[in-house]
C-alpha cells in the first residue's frame, strides 16, 4: 500500500523495484561478478577476484575460487583450473594444452570430459560451478535472488563455445540475458567512464584467451568494426614458455619435465612472471634448483606469442579499413596486460602508450553490469552493435564451403540462400554446418550435419533447397533448411552440437535438483529479507514525511502500532526463518493500514487537482 | 544461387532512411544507421512480450544486413544495379583485353609467391589497390551518367580486382607462419 505513493524515500524503493541483475566475467584464470547500483557498475565482493578453479573432493565436496586454488598443488588432479580453455571443445582441439594440464583429458570427436574421482564432468559442468558460486556471492550482497545475467565470451569464441556457456549458465540456474563479447563489455565501461568518444581498440589478453577488436563510440552507441584474435592464447601459454625453457636448464629437469610436477613447475612460472611485473630480476625456485630471470629473459619467452597477437592486430585493423593513426586509442583488458614486457609491446605495435585508467582485470565485468541493467530495464542508454567474428558457411561439394554470414557481420543477422541437387534422383541433402575463415569445410570448424529428407526424385539440379542462417543478438546460430520446387515445405531447425544434446543438459538440471532444497531455502530467505527492507523503508519515509507536513494524518495510535511492527520486522529480519519475516511484514502492513489508506485519499484527491502529493504536501503545510 | 537481397525483402535503403543513390557519405551511413539501431535494437525490447520480442528481433536482422548490404561502395552498387534488374551472376566474363592483364598479373604473384619475394608480394597488391582506388572514382562517374552498362562491366572487374586483392593477403599471411 506504502509502496504506491512514491514521494519520501523514492530512490531506495525503486532500487528495490528494480530487477536484481548482474554482469559476470568468466574468465580462464578468474572470475568477478558485478551490478549496477546508484547508476554506476561496481565489482561485488571485498576481494572481488575468484579463482576460476574448481576442487572435487572426496564425498562430492566441491570448492570454488580461493579454496578450491590452494589444493592445486597437493591435489592436482583434482584441482580443475583453465577450464574454459575446454569449453565447447572436442578433445582434438585441445590436444596442444592436453600434456599441460595436471588432469586428466578423455573424450571424442563431439566433446573433451575431465576425469576426476572416478567419474567424468563436462567443462560445462565445471563453469557451471563457478557461476554457482559468483551467483551465491550475488545473491548475498544484493539481498535477494539474480533474475538475470549478462556472461562475457571472448569476442573469438566460436558458436560452439558460445553454446557451451550460455549452458553452463543454465546449469547453474542463471538466467542468461544475453552473451556479451569481452573487448566490447571493456569498451562499455570504458565509455561511460570517461565518456570517451571516437574510435578505440581493445587489446585483450586474458590467461586463456587473446581478443582484438576495434570499436567506435558514439553517442551511447558502440559499434564493433571488427574483431580478432585468438581463442587459445593467452597468459596461460607464457607461464608454459617459462616453465619449458626454464625447466630444460636446470640440473634436475628432465626429473620435473614429469606429469606430476607440471602444476608446480608452471605456478612457480607464474609467480615468477608476476614478479617480474614491478621486479626488473626474479629469482626461479623449484625443489633445491634455482635460476636468474630477467625481464629480458621474459621477452623473450614472450616473443613468439606476441608475434602471434600482433598478426590478429593488423588483421582486423585491415578488416575495419583502418590504420593505427587512425585510432584515438588502445584500451588494456586483461591480467597479462599488467606486464610490462607486454605492455610496451602493445606500445609499439600501435605506435602510443596504451590506456589502463580502469583496473583491467574488473574492466569486463563492469562492462557486463551496465549491458545487464540495459537489458534488465535500467536507466543507461547504451546500444552495443556487435559482430560475428568468424564466418558462418555450408560445405559444397568437393569440400569447399560456401559463406553465408561473413565475419565481422553485426548482429542479429540472418541470410538465405539456394542450392540445388546435384545427383539424380537425390532424396536428401545433407547440410553441413562450419565456421571459420578457411575455404576448405575440413579445415573450418564443424558445428552441425543435418540431413533434409524428402527432396522428391528429379534429375540432379532440378530441387531446389533453401538454406537460412539466422544469427541472434549472443552471436548463436540457428539454420533452417526448407525444399522449394513442388511447394511442399520440408523444414528442421538444427542447434549446433558442440558435445553436450540437450537431453544431457535437461539430466544434468534434473540431478542438480538434489542440491536445490538448501538453495531455496537461502533464496527465499534473501528474498524475504529484501521485501522487508524495502517495507522499513517506505514507512520510515512516510512517517518522516508525516511528521514534517502541517496537517497530520498520522494518528498517535497508529503510529505506536507502526513502531513496534517496525521492531517486530527487524527482530525477525536478523532471524533465518523466512516464513516469520513474511508473517511481520504483512503485520506492519496491516498496522499502518489506516495511515496509508489516509494517504492514498490526499494523492487521489490532489491528483484531482492536478497536483502531485508533494505539491498537495506544500501547499498544505503553508 | 540467389542472392540474399531479394524481392520479398523491404528496401535496404528505406530501412536506414536514406535516398537510393550511390554518392552517399560513408559517414552519412553509418550516423543513419546508428539512429535506426537506437530505436529497433532487441535490448530495447529485452523485456517486450515473447511475441514483439521475436519482431524486434527480425526488424534488427533486416537492419544490420541493410547496412551491410549498403555501407561500403560496391555492394552498394550492386544493390543499386539489382533495384533496377540488372543482376551480376557468378561466372560473368571479362571482356578480353582486362581478362589477359588479369592472368597476366596473377601469374607474377604466383611467381612471386614461389620465390617468397614479400617486397614483390607487397608492391603487387599496392598497384592493384591503386587501381581499385580509380576504379571507385570511377563507378561514381558512371553512376552520375546512368550508365549502367558502364556500371556492370566495372563491377564485374571489380569482383576480379578483389579476388586478387585476398589473395595477396593470403600470399602475405602464409608467408609470416
Amino acid at each position: 500500500m506504502l509502496l504506491q505513493i512514491s514521494e519520501p524515500g523514492e530512490a531506495t524503493i525503486k532500487e528495490a523495484c528494480k530487477q536484481r541483475v548482474i554482469g559476470i566475467d568468466l574468465g580462464t584464470t578468474n572470475s568477478l561478478v558485478a551490478w549496477v547500483t546508484d547508476g554506476a557498475p561496481v565489482v561485488i565482493g571485498e576481494d572481488p577476484i575468484v579463482p576460476s578453479v574448481v576442487y572435487y573432493g572426496p564425498d562430492n565436496t566441491i570448492l570454488v575460487g580461493r579454496e578450491a586454488a590452494k589444493r592445486g598443488l597437493d591435489s592436482p588432479r583434482e584441482t580443475l583450473a583453465s577450464v574454459k580453455r575446454l569449453i565447447g571443445r572436442n578433445l582434438s582441439d585441445v590436444e596442444g594444452v592436453r600434456n599441460l594440464l595436471p588432469y586428466e583429458l578423455v573424450g571424442d570427436d563431439r566433446a573433451v570430459r575431465v576425469v576426476v574421482g572416478g567419474r567424468e564432468v563436462s567443462p560445462v559442468e565445471v563453469s557451471a560451478e563457478i557461476l554457482k558460486a559468483l551467483k551465491l556471492r550475488a545473491e548475498a550482497a544484493l539481498g535477494g535472488t539474480i533474475e538475470g545475467v549478462v556472461i562475457t565470451v571472448p569476442a573469438y569464441f566460436d558458436d560452439a563455445q558460445r553454446q557451451a556457456t550460455r549452458d553452463a549458465g543454465r546449469l547453474a540456474g542463471l538466467e542468461v540475458m544475453r552473451l556479451m563479447a569481452e573487448p566490447t563489455a571493456a569498451a562499455v565501461a570504458y565509455g561511460l567512464d570517461k565518456g570517451s568518444q571516437g574510435t578505440y581498440a581493445v587489446f585483450d589478453l586474458g590467461g586463456g584467451t587473446f581478443d582484438i577488436s576495434i570499436l567506435k563510440l558514439v553517442d551511447g552507441v558502440f559499434e564493433v568494426k571488427a574483431t580478432g584474435g585468438d581463442s587459445a592464447l593467452g597468459g596461460d601459454d607464457l607461464d608454459r614458455s617459462i616453465a619449458t625453457a626454464v625447466v630444460g636448464t636446470l640440473a634436475h629437469g628432465s626429473d620435473l619435465a614429469h606429469r606430476k610436477h607440471v602444476a608446480a613447475v608452471v605456478a612457480e612460472a607464474r609467480r615468477v612472471k608476476e614478479a617480474l611485473t614491478l621486479a626488473e630480476t626474479a629469482l626461479y625456485k623449484i625443489q633445491g634448483a634455482e635460476r636468474q630471470i630477467s625481464r629480458a629473459d621474459l621477452r623473450e619467452y614472450a616473443k613468439p606469442l606476441l608475434d602471434r597477437c600482433a598478426k590478429a592486430c593488423r588483421r582486423v585493423l585491415k578488416d575495419a579499413e583502418l590504420t593505427k593513426d587512425q585510432l584515438d586509442g588502445v584500451i588494456l583488458v586483461g591480467g597479462s596486460t599488467r606486464s610490462p614486457v607486454v605492455r610496451e609491446f602493445v606500445a609499439e605495435l600501435f605506435g602510443r602508450q596504451p590506456l589502463s585508467d580502469l583496473d583491467p582485470d574488473q574492466v569486463v565485468a563492469l562492462g557486463a553490469a551496465v549491458q545487464a541493467d540495459v537489458l534488465g530495464g535500467g536507466e543507461q542508454q547504451v546500444t552495443l552493435l556487435d559482430v560475428i567474428p568468424l564466418s558462418l558457411g555450408v560445405e559444397m561439394m568437393g569440400g569447399i564451403v560456401e559463406k553465408l554470414i561473413h565475419r565481422n557481420t553485426t548482429i542479429p543477422s540472418g541470410a538465405t540462400q539456394t542450392f540445388a541437387t546435384y545427383a539424380d534422383n537425390q532424396t536428401g541433402f545433407v547440410i553441413h554446418v562450419v565456421q571459420g575463415e578457411r575455404e576448405t569445410a575440413d579445415a573450418c570448424r564443424s558445428l552441425a550435419t543435418f540431413t533434409l529428407k524428402g527432396v522428391p526424385p528429379m534429375i540432379a539440379g532440378m530441387a531446389r533447397v533453401e538454406i537460412t542462417f539466422l544469427v541472434d543478438a549472443d552471436g548463436l546460430l540457428k539454420v533452417m533448411a526448407k525444399e522449394l520446387t513442388t511447394g511442399i515445405e520440408t523444414s528442421i531447425e538444427v542447434k549446433p552440437s558442440y558435445g553436450l544434446t540437450d537431453e544431457e543438459v535437461e539430466r544434468m538440471l534434473t540431478e542438480s535438483f538434489d542440491f536445490a532444497e538448501t538453495d531455496l531455502a537461502m533464496r527465499n530467505l534473501l528474498t524475504e529479507r529484501v521485501e522487508g527492507d524495502r517495507i522499513l523503508n517506505a514507512t520510515r519515509g512516510a512517517f518522516a514525511s508525516d511528521a514534517a507536513s502541517a496537517d497530520h494524518l498520522l494518528d498517535d495510535d497508529v503510529r505506536a502500532a507502526g513502531v513496534v511492527a517496525m521492531q517486530d520486522l527487524e527482530r525477525a529480519m536478523a532471524g533465518e526463518d523466512h516464513f516469520k519475516i513474511r508473517a511481520m511484514v504483512e503485520a506492519l502492513d496491516l498496522a499502518t493500514k489506516p495511515f496509508a489508506q489516509k494517504r492514498m485519499n490526499r494523492a487521489v484527491e490532489a491528483q484531482l487537482h492536478g497536483l502531485t502529493l508533494e505539491e498537495a504536501e506544500s501547499q498544505v503545510s503553508h | 544461387m540467389e542472392s540474399p537481397s531479394s524481392s520479398k525483402q523491404p528496401d535496404a535503403f528505406d530501412l536506414l532512411g536514406l535516398p537510393a543513390r550511390f554518392d552517399l557519405d560513408g559517414d552519412v551511413i553509418e550516423r543513419a544507421f546508428y539512429a535506426r539501431s537506437k530505436e529497433l535494437h532487441p535490448d530495447r525490447f529485452a523485456s517486450a512480450p515473447a511475441a514483439e520480442r521475436v519482431v524486434a528481433l527480425s526488424r534488427s536482422r533486416a537492419l544490420n544486413d541493410a547496412y551491410q548490404t549498403l555501407k561500403k561502395p560496391v555492394g552498394r552498387a550492386e544493390y543499386l544495379l539489382e533495384r533496377v534488374g540488372v543482376s551480376i551472376g557468378e561466372n560473368e566474363r571479362l571482356d578480353p583485353v582486362t581478362i589477359m592483364a588479369v592472368l597476366e598479373m596473377r601469374e607474377e604473384l604466383a611467381e612471386a609467391r614461389a620465390a617468397k619475394a614479400v617486397a614483390k608480394i607487397e608492391m603487387l597488391q599496392a598497384d592493384m589497390q591503386q587501381r581499385r582506388a580509380r576504379d571507385l572514382v570511377e563507378l561514381d562517374r558512371l553512376f552520375a551518367s546512368a550508365d549502367l552498362d558502364g556500371i556492370k562491366r566495372l563491377l564485374i572487374g571489380l569482383r576480379y580486382v578483389d579476388r586478387y586483392l585476398e589473395e595477396c593477403d593470403a600470399a602475405l599471411d602464409a608467408d609470416e607462419d
